[in-house]
């Protein structure tokens, strides 16, 4: 009975949630976003896709599929090099090869004459890579009406 | 006097309580801002080479995509050919797909020709749910 002062000690936990460091974890998960976003390979070429109201999502992995660019004035670009357009059945060909589900995505130009696109449709069968689809955005023009 | 000479108590250090809210409204908002590009577009397969299936011409919608926009609509072996523009195929297909569900649609496009306005034209047509759709260049 001495000690009873000494032993009930009143208990000095903080009943408060410690938030100092709060700002630690917040910039933690910030900065991980940041790292491990992964920016796409290939820089964008001036283009102008064009508006579709049928525009469908395309549920494949980013792996299987191949872009072709082709810009205003008919040049074919496929990861970032300019391909002259008769050597294009022979690159998707070997990339076909390796990948036998691979798609391809054409982002052509709105303006580009069709003859372009009509000559990688060609060598593009020539390559056997026939799941092709053309890249376009949704309309966006809001005094066209709802059908 | 003496109330006004007051020793003035700003603190000497950085405030750190609003750190994680500062921290966190940065985070929500790369995280709202990000759009993710995915793939989309109008799908359509190919033909594989050397194909060529013959089609009984009734069965046919020809669409022809002038360099203007303008399109030449002409159904199987009539003569009489419509203009139109790329946004009434959508109802013209429906009604002569009624008609005949073993409508194919030739997209015959002349080489001159934007590409958008190709791009039109299948659109309304897969509006329509047309499947059966062929993309050729115009041969004069």
């Amino acid at each position: 009975m001495m000690r009873q002062g000494g032993l009930k000690r009143k208990s000095k936990t903080s009943s408060e949630i410690p938030s100092s460091s709060l700002a630690d974890m917040a910039f933690l998960l910030l900065i991980f976003f940041m790292v491990s976003t992964t920016f796409r390979k290939e820089k964008p070429l001036d283009i102008e896709i064009p508006d579709a109201e049928a525009t469908k999502k395309l549920d494949v992995p980013r792996k299987d599929v191949l872009h072709i660019w082709v810009n205003r004035t008919g040049e074919v670009w496929i990861n970032d090099q300019l391909i002259p357009m008769p050597s294009v059945s022979n690159i998707v060909g070997g990339l076909g090869a390796e990948n036998p589900t691979l798609k391809i995505v054409l982002r052509a130009d709105s303006e580009v004459p069709y003859r372009y696109i009509d000559g990688v449709q060609q060598e593009l069968r020539e390559a056997r890579s026939l799941y092709l689809t053309f890249y376009t955005s949704v309309e966006q023009r809001i005094n066209r009406e709802r059908r | 006097m003496a109330l006004m000479r007051k020793k003035q108590r700003v603190s000497g250090e950085i405030p750190t309580a609003s750190m994680a809210d500062i921290a966190f409204l940065l985070l929500v908002f790369f995280l709202v801002t990000t759009v993710f590009d995915e793939e989309r577009g109008l799908q359509i397969v190919l033909p594989e080479e050397q194909s060529e299936v013959d089609v009984p011409q009734k069965n046919v919608m020809h669409l022809i995509i002038m360099p203007n926009g303008q399109v030449r609509v002409k159904q199987g072996e009539s003569t009489n050919e419509r203009m139109v523009t790329a946004a009434e195929i959508a109802d013209l297909w429906r009604l002569a797909y009624a008609a005949n569900e073993n409508l194919i649609a030739a997209v015959k496009t002349d080489l001159n020709a934007p590409h958008k306005y190709m791009i039109d034209v299948l659109d309304q047509l897969q509006l329509a749910g047309a499947t059966r759709i062929s993309l050729q260049p115009l041969e004069n």
